[in-house]
């Protein structure tokens, strides 16, 4: 019974996440994401679930001496692990979200995949050749360059 | 057991140096200092690893961590596959390093920059040294981080855009990899490599089915291949090569990619190769001697083709040099990867050994002529303040020694005598002449054909030709600069240097315009590249003992010995299903077994 259960979890989890990877709203992107990394986790979990056969298998404190049934703990290692850096990656990719709206002031994807490149690291260098500090009447104009 | 520890050593240098590049954010001079004597220490540690390596017996050294014993704890090995990707990885961590310190600014490296570089170097290192499934997955996600705040470094509105790009792609790559390993871990029951290849040179005798081992491999495979940006998994590259700062790029597009690369041949040829498997697939007569890989050949072989056709054809179209250099990196990992399938349905073990070898030639000429090409565009654009190929033109002449170094990188990749991508064409082509695979002598053709094609058109638009408008303005700028600059050297000097002021209208003087710190950078990897084809023979050597090592399961399976401690739980957990290893857990935890 468990099985089954978590194996219609497992594949809501999955479905869910996949449809959300699919929005054109960057934050349900990474929410898409986060959720599909978690069911990734649960699915490990459940790589440990029916270890022994056993239904009542315990979590791996052996309280009740070597005998009794108990889950393998490597996957749970695992997953502590698993999640541990899913927590830095969900942060990491919020708040890239967030500067992504900052500088390009949509979060529509198809918005942002419509502008054009134009090459970071020209402000960047300029920035640089300038002492650190961005000039923002240094024109773009490469006709204007030799005169400064 | 003294030299087993040296196998920790490069991974040490990194970590240290890159907590020491946190700490001393109080003082950039020291911070930048440290930064570059720990690429030097990483240097050291990979040099003293590569000699240990070579000096040992087995040709392998195994560092148990904790001293905890093979399927349980965690191993790393260093091998001959391992230390020479890693030899790569110093030399290019090095010399980029150096670029880093010149070429971003002062603000950023205070900063995160040294720190998160190191941090990804500390990934790759732990990538190519692991002997264990999962702390490859961890491995990755450490230098994955470290990159992808790396890609968003510049923080604009591109910087961001391909950072997003890059992270959500790999983030659902490590999903998928979790999977792969969870499920490789119910089926086998183990997650240490050698252990997998030793349970599935006889699947029977430890309960597992091959067939869904199959199947999680090939899903294992994707996240590699979409980490060494293999068609179709390649949509992340040029976007993201573009945003990374050059020499973040350099490591990016000359190592980070190999790590997929390793990946691959460490778990498919020597993992799961080992497992017996008849495969019949229309074309391939794969009997149980060719295992999982009669199955991957082919798959392998599709994208390699692909990566070559599309990566040469995007690259002759790009409008600017970064892009250019992207597509290129696309269409050379197909180059890495054709030898690969080749070697993977090739009966003949001398052609597989030749196809590995091929490929790892390939991937270290690739790795130091990538580093060298998208530093030199960093410089042009540090220097001109564009890489857009209509803003470029007449830079041999404004920047000989620069052009001279992109110009010896741009033939490596062509493959012209005596550089080193003359060796890597050579062994590939070979690869598929000896194996007979027409089909990849064609399009390894078209690939070398194409190469040449978007090589010779970044040489005749950038450094060929009349100066553009901003070739032309930065020049004059470096001109002007340069009689400041002796100025500001005469000030300081006392006068010393009060004859040197004059040459502000000596043109040769102020000829170049590009940084001299970035130039000298990018002419460590072309003498290098040079030095490696002149002399051939050791890098030769190197490859192929590496190429045997990967092919060599069982000298490995030997070399980590998993069998100490998992011979109790062969015994009695084997049979159970999955084969896990409840038995050995109970006797090692309940019953106190350590």
């Amino acid at each position: 019974m468990a099985e089954v259960v978590l194996a219609l979890a497992l594949g809501l989890l999955f479905a869910l996440g996949t449809f959300l990877v699919l929005r054109r709203d960057v934050v349900r992107v990474v929410w898409g994401v986060t959720i599909i990394s978690q069911a990734a986790n649960l699915y490990l979990v459940t790589m440990g679930f029916g270890l022994t056969g056993a239904e009542g298998a315990d979590a791996p404190i052996l309280t009740g001496g070597a005998e009794a049934p108990f889950a393998d703990p490597l996957v749970q290692a695992l997953v502590l692990t698993a999640i541990v850096i899913g927590f830095g990656t969900t942060a990491f990719a919020l708040v890239l979200t967030f500067r992504v709206y900052e500088e390009n002031g949509t979060i529509d994807l198809e918005e942002l995949a419509s502008n054009p490149f134009e090459g970071p690291q020209a402000a960047a260098a300029e920035a640089r050749a300038d002492g650190g500090r961005p000039e923002s009447d240094r024109g773009d104009d490469p006709a204007d360059g030799g005169d400064h | 057991m003294a030299p087993a520890q040296v196998v920790i050593a490069p991974l040490l240098a990194a970590l240290v140096t890159a907590i020491l590049a946190l700490l001393t954010r109080w003082s950039p001079q020291v911070q930048r200092t440290l930064s570059v004597a720990g690429a030097v220490a990483y240097v050291v540690g990979v040099a003293a690893l590569f000699r240990a390596v070579r000096l040992d017996p087995d040709n392998r050294l195994v560092y148990q961590v904790s001293n905890w014993d093979a399927p349980f704890g965690i191993t790393l090995v260093a091998d001959p596959l391992s230390v020479l990707l890693l030899a790569l990885a110093a030399v290019v961590s090095l010399v980029a390093t150096v670029y880093s310190v010149r070429a971003i600014d002062r603000e950023g490296q205070r900063l995160s920059y040294h720190a998160l570089y190191h941090f990804m170097v500390v990934g790759i290192t732990g990538a190519f040294l692991t002997g264990d499934i999962f702390n490859l997955f961890v491995w990755f996600e450490v230098m994955l981080m470290s990159s992808y705040v790396l890609v968003a470094f510049y923080s604009g509105p591109d910087s961001t855009r391909a950072a997003l790009q890059y992270a959500v792609l790999n983030l659902l790559g490590s999903a998928v990899m979790l999977l792969a390993i969870g499920g490789l871990y119910a089926t086998t029951g183990t997650l240490n490599m050698a252990d997998m290849a030793r349970r599935l040179a006889e699947p029977a005798a430890y309960g597992i089915d091959p067939a869904p081992v199959l199947g999680l491999s090939a899903v294992l495979l994707v996240v590699f291949l979409l980490k060494a940006g293999v068609v179709p998994f390649q949509f992340w590259v040029p976007d993201a090569y573009r945003a990374a700062p050059a020499p973040a790029t350099a490591m990016l597009a000359g190592v980070v990619k190999k790590v997929g690369v390793y990946a691959v041949i460490r778990l498919y040829f020597t993992v799961f190769a080992a497992a017996p498997l008849a495969v019949s697939l229309p074309g391939i007569e794969g009997g149980p001697e060719l295992g999982f890989l009669a199955f991957f050949g082919p798959i392998l072989f599709l994208m390699a083709a692909a990566s070559t056709v599309l990566g040469g054809i995007g690259a002759i179209d790009q409008p600017d040099m970064e892009g250019l250099l992207a597509y290129s990196s696309i269409g050379q990992v197909g180059f890495i990867m054709l030898p690969l399938a080749v070697a993977a349905t090739a009966t003949d073990p001398a052609v597989r050994t030749l196809g590995i070898a091929a490929a790892l030639v390939y991937s270290v000429n690739h790795g130091l002529a990538k580093g060298l090409l998208f530093m030199a565009v960093g410089a042009v654009e540090d220097a001109v303040g564009s890489t857009r190929l209509s803003d470029l033109g007449g830079l041999a002449e404004a920047a000989p020694v620069l052009s001279g170094a992109f110009l010896i990188g741009a033939l490596s990749l062509v493959g012209i005598p005596p550089l080193t991508g003359f060796f890597a064409k050579l062994l590939v082509f070979d690869t598929a002449v000896r194996a007979g695979a027409p089909l990849a002598l064609a399009v390894a053709l078209v690939g070398a054909v194409l190469t040449i094609a978007y090589v010779t058109r970044a040489w005749n638009r950038a450094f060929w030709g009349d100066p553009g408008p901003r070739v032309r303005a930065a020049a004059v700028a470096a001109l002007a600069g340069s009689s400041r600059d002796s100025e500001d050297t005469a000030l300081a000097d006392g006068g010393q240097a009060g004859d040197d002021d004059d040459h502000g209208d000596d043109v040769s003087a102020a000829a170049s315009i590009a940084d001299p710190v970035l130039v000298t950078c990018t002419l460590a990897l072309a003498v290098l590249l040079v030095a490696l084809g002149i002399g051939f023979d050791p890098l030769y050597t190197a490859t192929t003992q590496a190429a045997n090592a990967a092919l060599d399961t069982g000298a490995y399976v030997d070399a980590v010995d998993p069998t100490t401690a998992g011979e109790a739980l062969a015994g009695d957990g084997g049979g159970s299903g999955g084969g896990h290893d409840i038995e050995t857990l109970r006797a090692l935890f309940g019953g106190g077994g350590r």
